[in-house]
């Protein structure tokens, strides 16, 4: 079970395997361990500390949590500073200028909520669509609009292909790419999105 | 631009409309967090919530300031 996590290519690098409970380190060796973080917002954490997920039995070791990498959220963070700058640039229009001030106020009061409902958004959904790799489990968590959450899981047992899909200016530089894995589970396919160091995993 | 009166008014309906809408927005906002962090607890929770909290108070916020001074 434990060689799924163990990348042939990379072997003799930076594995990551899946510990037997008894044998994980404690205390300032397992901080030692490579891709173990402390950060909530680390996009690789191997054996993270304190996370809880809802989907995991009791008894489920978390080896791996997974999100997009950082540098994907530079797409949204640059619209929302152009969203935020806007006014400034909009404002010198006549037909706004023209208005009343109070509605001048109100409608830029509207639109700085807009960026904030918009920030809040994109960043909800980078934080908490996440992958989890547990020692019994794979899990693929979306949270594909408002209020409808997608939870798909495969045991690790039921895993019959990963490929690893890597490409781009961004995802070469930055270290990024796709994993997708064919399992035998009744979702046949789970796609772990722009997650990090995707080579160093499988 | 001369605005005249009706059409102050009836920006000032579809406006306080847009606004009442946009609690209930920040409504759902606060129930999808609640939701996220039942699902996954990472550490950062208190300020997400934090932050959606914000967000529904600034909603309310801007719906009394508008209903007051347009």
């Amino acid at each position: 079970m434990t060689d799924l996590f163990v990348n042939k290519e990379t072997e003799g690098k930076e594995e990551i395997e899946i510990i037997p409970t008894d044998e994980l380190p404690r205390g300032r060796a397992r901080h030692k361990m490579h891709g173990h973080s402390h950060s909530p917002m680390a996009a690789f954490a191997y054996y993270p500390d304190k996370v809880k997920f809802v989907a995991a039995d009791n008894k489920e070791k978390i080896v791996l949590l997974l999100r997009k990498h950082p540098i994907t959220n530079l797409k949204w963070l640059t619209t929302a500073a152009l969203m935020i700058l806007a006014p400034s640039l909009v404002g010198f229009m006549s037909p706004f200028l023209s208005l009343p001030e109070n509605f001048q106020l109100i409608l830029m009061m509207g639109w700085y909520l807009i960026v904030l409902a918009y920030i809040i958004e994109q960043f909800l959904d980078w934080y908490f669509n996440v992958n989890i790799v547990t020692d019994e489990r794979i899990f693929d968590v979306d949270f594909v609009n408002l209020i409808y959450r997608e939870i798909t899981d495969a045991n690790i047992d039921q895993i019959q292909d990963v490929t690893v899909q890597m490409g781009g200016v961004l995802g070469t530089t930055f270290d990024y790419g796709n994993v997708v894995i064919q399992t035998a589970a009744e979702i046949p396919q789970i796609e772990f999105t722009s997650v990090p160091k995707p080579w160093h995993k499988f | 631009m001369n605005w005249g009166e009706p059409i102050l008014l009836g920006a000032k309906v579809f406006g306080l409309l847009g606004l009442g809408i946009y609690i209930v927005f920040a409504g759902v906002v606060l129930v999808q967090v609640s939701r996220m962090t039942d699902t996954l607890e990472v550490g950062f929770e208190t300020a997400i919530k934090l932050m959606a909290w914000l967000h529904f108070a600034m909603a309310i916020g801007t719906f009394v300031i508008a209903f007051v001074i347009l």
